[in-house]
């Protein structure tokens, strides 16, 4: 009993340590003093650091993948939120249809619609210089994560307070307003938060549908560790690490971890 | 929660989504099911006749049938080590006190939460050939390991990025079982092990179950870690498809090579559900 009980709990470290990994490696590496990349460092340093924040390409890419969040963010939350609303509270029929549908980029492989997607720029508004295309592939594949926290956010309403706002006489528009949106407020933010999050980490749509000549940092990241990685590059994973980290934390901080229920 | 009267104006809040959903999703895949029937051109995207060429291609050459074997292997392969590591964490998740579980939950939720590029660098470092785990090997005096550059290094790390996916759904099964069951067994006269392998475990399966269909289907169509771990050593379908695609520019047999992935998935999902759905009614 006590043995497999040991046993038990040397799988779990094993595991958990097995998750955590990639993480310490990544971090120890981008404080490596050293010339070249070695593991475990000898001596420690920001110098890498450094040559992130120096580097121009590093920073465009940066701002890039920043600049495509944060307007595929708000642009799936006013999409997202509508459709959420109808699924809950209007919609009676065709309502598994309607679900799979909004769902379906989150469901189908993502390369796979990254593709098709291709295609169809391509084919519809040939080469392009502009950003455009690469925020529509984002907002498509953020969608879904809007739609769950918002729905999860109507479910959760107390009951009948909508009814009762009617009842004392506002009009729909002042019910949504004053109403419905404060109490939902915290799955339309948590939504956003989550497609920035994807946004900013995403490879397979910005691989293909990146404008010529722009790039995005997890697809620069991706051609530094094809070709010649060197330490800035662990440097550029642990800010941008660190970014998507403190999201999470403002999430946590606003409205608790458990916002993120689906 | 009572649905109200859906009045016709609030068809305008479906409008936008589903808009979206038709022009983005539902027409690009029409799109690339009718490019895999055209004939390839070098002149434009496509040519002018229907054909079924580019499908026989690729089902009558040996290389592109063996590629969707290994990508399937990676893929079965990737599935069976999350349920072998996964499912005890998802247990263990499940029945921890409150206090330790929220930190190790964050521990298991961590891995999604950045990019699959970042972790996909960890383990570039670790297992290179001149990397951490091969120095410790060397220290040690014992012969260097190739641990990336091929389907090894590819199966780790797509392991772990996806991990977190079979434990969530087995996690939430095994919370929403009674635990009032166990209890039950075990006063019936049931060991441990018997109340698990007799009550715990067969109601567990079907969170196993949608945690084995996650897996496979990301693991399989995954790109970018084949891509970085196999280091355009291990082709699969999905590098193929996307070489073909950026390099080559040979279109209608990159979408035809795609479709045949996307059927192969379902079929071999298929498969691999029917006796999990058995197995589960069996033991049950």
């Amino acid at each position: 009993m006590r043995l497999s009980r040991f046993l038990a709990g040397t799988f779990l470290t094993f595991v958990y340590g097995f998750l955590l990994t990639p993480f310490v490696v990544v971090i120890l590496t981008s404080l490596n003093a050293a010339d070249y990349l070695s593991f475990p460092p000898q001596a420690l340093s920001w110098r890498w650091y450094g040559a992130f924040f120096g580097s121009a390409s590093f920073l465009t890419a940066l701002w890039t993948s920043i600049l495509v969040a944060a307007l595929t963010a708000p642009l799936a939350a006013l999409i997202g939120t509508p459709a959420a609303i109808y699924f809950v509270r209007h919609m009676r029929k065709y309502r598994e249809a309607f679900r799979f549908a909004v769902l379906s980029p989150l469901i189908l492989p993502e390369i796979l619609t990254a593709i098709a997607l291709l295609f169809l720029f391509n084919q519809t508004v040939g080469t392009y210089r502009s950003i455009g295309p690469l925020i529509v592939s984002h907002v498509v594949i953020t969608l879904p994560f809007v739609f769950l926290t918002v729905s999860s956010a109507l479910y959760n309403l107390p009951p009948n307070v909508e009814e009762a706002a009617r009842t004392l006489g506002a009009d729909a528009r002042r019910t949504f307003v004053h109403v419905t949106f404060p109490l939902i407020k915290s799955g339309v933010v948590t939504g956003m938060l989550l497609s920035f999050i994807v946004s900013f980490d995403n490879v397979n749509l910005s691989l293909l549908l990146k404008p010529q000549g722009q790039t995005t940092l997890p697809i620069l990241l991706m051609d530094n560790l094809r070709y010649n990685f060197d330490a800035t590059t662990a440097a550029a994973s642990v800010v941008s690490a660190l970014l998507t980290l403190s999201i999470v934390l403002l999430i946590d901080r606003l409205y608790g971890l458990s916002a993120v229920r689906f | 929660m009572t649905a109200q009267p859906s009045s016709r104006w609030s068809l305008f809040l479906a409008a936008p989504s589903l808009g979206v959903v038709l022009i983005f999703v539902v027409l690009p895949y029409a799109n690339i099911l009718l490019m895999s029937v055209r004939e390839p051109s070098t002149t434009a995207v496509y040519g002018d006749g229907f054909t079924l060429d580019n499908y026989l291609k690729i089902l009558l050459d040996p290389f592109y049938l063996w590629l969707l074997w290994r990508t399937f292997k990676i893929a079965l392969v990737t599935v069976m080590a999350c349920i072998v590591l996964g499912y005890p964490v998802a247990l263990h998740l499940a029945r921890t006190p409150s206090r330790t579980r929220s930190m190790l939950y964050a521990l298991v939720l961590s891995p999604l939460l950045t990019g699959v590029v970042v972790r996909c660098f960890g383990w570039l470092v670790l297992l290179a050939n001149n990397g951490a785990v091969n120095m410790l090997l060397a220290d040690l005096g014992l012969p260097r390991l190739r641990l990336v550059y091929n389907e090894f290094g590819v199966i780790v790390a797509c392991v772990h990025v996806f991990l977190p996916m079979m434990i969530l759904p087995v996690m939430n099964t095994i919370q929403s079982i009674d635990p009032r069951y166990e209890e039950a067994a075990r006063t019936l006269g049931a060991t441990p092990r018997q109340a698990f392998l007799r009550v715990l475990l067969p109601l567990s399966l079907p969170g196993v179950q949608s945690g084995a269909v996650l897996v496979f289907v990301l693991t399989a169509s995954a790109y970018v870690i084949p891509a970085l771990l196999g280091g355009g050593r291990v082709q699969t379908m999905p590098t193929i498809v996307v070489e073909q695609l950026l390099g080559t520019l040979l279109w209608p047999s990159g979408a035809a090579i795609a479709i045949l992935l996307s059927i192969g998935i379902i079929v071999v999902l298929l498969l691999l559900l029917l006796p999990l759905r058995f197995a589960a009614r069996g033991v049950a």
